[in-house]
């Protein structure tokens, strides 16, 4: 059983992350080294499509707060996609759901790039 | 099963065995799990069944699931430093008004409470990325206490059920 498999792809200059599988302290080594290939090629505009995510640990969470800096300093944003109930209830108890942009889906998040609008003030 | 042995020549009927104390009172379930992550996703699918068969309301298994996963993750990590070579126990308990679980490690002491309390701001600014798990169980559960006792770490998570 593949525990979490990222796959990604690019549209544009937006990079599309596809976590499937759950993100915990065992797997999140794969979902950061995802997100750093992004940033080493100067990708700092990413959105995380969630559909296939079942579950995610504050490991998870941390990876993300870990990039977090040098993608908004580099006048980017990491948005997040489709996530399902679980895991956006995970963001809510944490507060997260203010610190990064959640959208229904996929499509509406690579919009809100494309519209131009900026990360949460 | 009583009636039968008050027929057999007028001997006193043999007193029911003592009630266990509630305080002494066994788990209802007790892991043993091997300090590797592998093992935390097993660990979150058992907290989960448990909090189900404990009654809780959909959804609530879920997040009781995550608090102990954020336990163990504590453990392998933090009071065992990654090594894989150890082991902790996960102690379930059900009771008429809470649900319990204990996450018992004999590594090294963490006190959590030395843990940075979580600021989301300076989580952004400081790129701070420690102490969400701790966060994480407090604001799920009832009750998260940290204990150092006879060299073991036990750390309890409660949750009511009302």
């Amino acid at each position: 059983m593949s525990e979490l498999n990222v796959e990604t792809r690019e549209v544009g200059e937006i990079t599309l992350l596809y976590p499937r599988g759950f993100i915990n302290a065992h797997t999140v080594r794969h979902f950061e080294d995802e997100i750093r290939k992004a940033l080493n090629t100067k990708h700092f505009k990413l959105v995380v499509n969630c559909e296939g995510l079942t579950y995610i640990a504050s490991a998870g969470l941390g990876a993300m707060m870990g990039a977090i800096e040098e993608i908004r300093g580099n006048g980017g944003d990491l948005r997040l996609a489709a996530l399902n109930e679980t895991v956006r209830n995970i963001f809510e108890i944490l507060g997260f759901h203010h610190l990064y942009r959640i959208f229904p889906s996929e499509v509406e998040a690579i919009r809100s790039f494309r519209d131009g609008e900026g990360a949460p003030s | 099963m009583s009636a039968a042995r008050g027929q057999t020549g007028g001997r006193r009927e043999r007193a029911a065995p003592p009630r266990r104390p509630a305080a002494a009172a066994r788990p209802d379930l007790a892991l043993v799990v091997p300090s590797e992550t592998h093992f935390l996703v097993l660990i979150k699918e058992l907290t989960k069944r448990m909090a189900e068969a404990a009654g809780f309301a959909a959804g609530v298994p879920d997040r009781v699931a995550l608090a102990v996963d954020e336990a163990a993750t504590n453990v392998i990590e933090h009071a065992y430093h990654g090594a894989t070579d150890r082991t902790f126990e996960v102690r379930y308990e059900n009771r008429d008004g809470t649900f319990q679980v204990e996450v018992v490690d004999t590594g090294a002491m963490v006190d959590p409470r030395a843990m940075p309390r979580v600021d989301l701001d300076r989580y952004v600014t400081e790129r701070r990325t420690g102490g969400l798990g701790v966060h994480l169980m407090e604001k799920i559960m009832d009750s998260v206490t940290f204990q150092r006792s006879a060299r073991r770490n036990v750390c309890r998570l409660v949750k009511r059920k009302d």
